[in-house]
């Protein structure tokens, strides 16, 4: 463990909170009136995988979590966990939905991930900014649709609907940003 | 993606971005019709007041000789205000740009943002109050003729965040006291020792460190405990602040631990934070002065005081109240958007690829 203070906290960052270990799933500054700043956060057990809000003051210190990462191939859905493999020594190890969050609609079987490892648990998966699917399901852009401002939405292979602009065809491959479910780019 | 091409790209968002345009033109209708005078106060300026909780943006004005002059952006239109007030405009109002160093990878702030400052002469901080009720369902009413499809809906109802809000006043009143005794469990006046102030937080798992300071600890309990539970349905109006914040404030005669002062919330959002002014010279520049000291003990950039505006309490500043409304929140609240850039078609994050 490290000590650090809250100018070095990150979004996806793992810290000690009430002596246990949770995720940093988001930040915010808040400055109340005629105060100091303040970080606001967003903090997901690893052990209940509850989110709770707590307020930081600006410099407080905290401990850093040792957080390893491994890579390893996604395999399969088992119950509420999503299995995943090491490429090199093939352990097997499963990740709970609540670590993953929406990230569950982007996740391709036999596809890579780094995948976060705290005291020789699975904890979770750094998220990649950018995805790669293939359109498995498109229409055409309906007509005189203009209100909705040329987009129609389509299913990507993982079977997550993406909304993206008219040009985009059955086969395509997008790029989508994980974090908000946003067309990115055509491949 | 910048918002102009999300715009291009999704034309049904227009609407939310024209929220601020209503706004703002029903803010002017309203003290308009009251005979308000709107000015235009300086963004450039050569003083700003010391405030220590503000980091400011610093710049330099050349004259023809390239003679250099330390210039800073406004933090806010509260000192030029004042001092048409003493000049003798009476009731006056200004909304305009202010700037805010630092205040950035926030959904509630932009380092530069839309300020609605008004001034009434011979009111004091519970006048204001009314002022915020009434203005607040006038706006809603306004945009609420001005928008196809809502003509039809209350004046005085509005849904954020998929929560109806009644701001028809009479609006909850509430002091800092009271809403740390309900929320936090607190004793405020034995809150107010430091020593006990420090015990509190330790007990509630708080960490306290070396420089750990009276309001950080204030602050922290507030933000933890009590703001997300103000304004629930119904905007609250909470008042009686400590002293020792807010340095333009005048203090409460029958209890000076406590300033005129009041902060209104709706759905855990603060939006506006009013007080009783100050026009005691000497005791504004001994609070500018301890200002100072603190700007520089927290080794943020170093600028003088406006002394004109001690001149200007000197030549007398007349009983009055005021209060400073962030726009962005207010525009936020009625385009019933989760961030203020989300009302802003050119927030900071973009222009700087700051978060």
């Amino acid at each position: 463990m490290s000590t650090i203070t809250t100018a070095q906290f990150k979004k996806g960052m793992f810290i000690e909170f009430k002596d246990e270990p949770h995720l940093i799933t988001d930040m915010q500054f808040v400055n109340p009136g005629k105060g100091s700043a303040f970080v606001r956060t967003k903090l997901k057990s690893l052990k209940s995988g509850k989110v709770q809000e707590f307020t930081f003051k600006s410099g407080e210190s905290a401990e850093e979590l040792p957080i390893e990462t491994r890579e390893m191939q996604y395999l399969y859905k088992e119950g509420e966990g999503y299995v995943f493999m090491d490429n090199f020594s093939f352990e097997q190890c499963t990740i709970s939905a609540t670590m993953l969050g929406d990230f569950i609609n982007y996740l391709k079987p036999n596809d890579s991930y780094q995948v976060l490892m705290f005291e020789e648990n699975a904890v979770g998966l750094r998220f990649p900014k950018k995805v790669w699917l293939k359109v498995t399901e498109a229409t055409e852009g309906a007509k005189g649709n203009t209100v909705s401002g040329a987009t129609k939405t389509v299913v990507v292979e993982t079977g997550a609907t993406i909304t993206v602009p008219l040009f985009i065809k059955e086969g395509d491959t997008i790029g989508i940003d994980p974090e908000t479910g946003a067309y990115l780019e055509r491949g | 993606m910048n918002t102009w091409k999300t715009l291009k790209a999704h034309p049904e968002l227009w609407e939310r971005y024209f929220i601020r345009e209503k706004v703002i033109a029903a803010i002017r209708i309203f003290f308009g019709q009251q005979k308000f005078h709107e000015v235009e106060t300086p963004l450039l300026i050569a003083h700003p007041p010391a405030e220590s909780y503000l980091d400011i943006f610093e710049t330099t004005l050349f004259d023809r000789n390239r003679n250099p002059t330390k210039a800073y952006l406004s933090t806010s239109p509260e000192v030029p205000l004042k001092k048409l007030m003493v000049a003798g405009i009476g009731n006056c109002f200004a909304v305009t740009k202010s700037f805010r160093n630092m205040e950035t990878q926030s959904n509630l702030h932009n380092p530069e943002f839309t300020i609605l400052e008004w001034y009434r002469v011979g009111a004091d901080y519970r006048d204001i109050m009314s002022d915020c009720e009434e203005l607040l369902v006038f706006i809603n009413t306004y945009i609420k003729r001005t928008t196809p499809g809502m003509e039809t809906q209350r004046p005085e109802e509005l849904s954020y965040q998929g929560t109806r809000v009644n701001l028809a006043g009479p609006w909850e009143r509430l002091t800092v006291a009271d809403a740390f005794l309900r929320w936090a469990h607190v004793d405020f006046a034995e809150f107010l020792l430091e020593d006990h102030a420090k015990s509190i937080a330790q007990k509630k798992g708080y960490v306290i460190e070396a420089e750990t300071t009276w309001e950080e600890l204030y602050n922290q309990i507030f933000l933890n405990e009590i703001e997300s539970h103000l304004g629930r349905g119904k905007p609250t109006i909470l008042y009686e602040f400590p002293g020792v914040m807010g340095a333009l404030a005048r203090k409460k005669k029958s209890d000076p631990r406590f300033a005129e002062r009041f902060e209104f919330y709706i759905e855990g959002l603060e939006l506006g934070d009013c007080y009783s002014e100050l026009t005691d010279w000497k005791e504004q520049q001994s609070r500018f002065e301890s200002e100072l000291k603190e700007i520089k003990r927290l080794g943020k950039t170093i600028y003088d005081y406006d002394h004109d505006f001690i001149d200007a309490l000197k030549a007398g500043l007349p009983d009055s109240s005021g209060i400073a409304i962030g726009v962005d929140r207010l525009v936020m609240l009625f385009a019933d958007a989760k961030r203020v850039q989300d009302t802003m078609l050119f927030p900071s994050e973009e222009l700087f690829h700051v978060p």
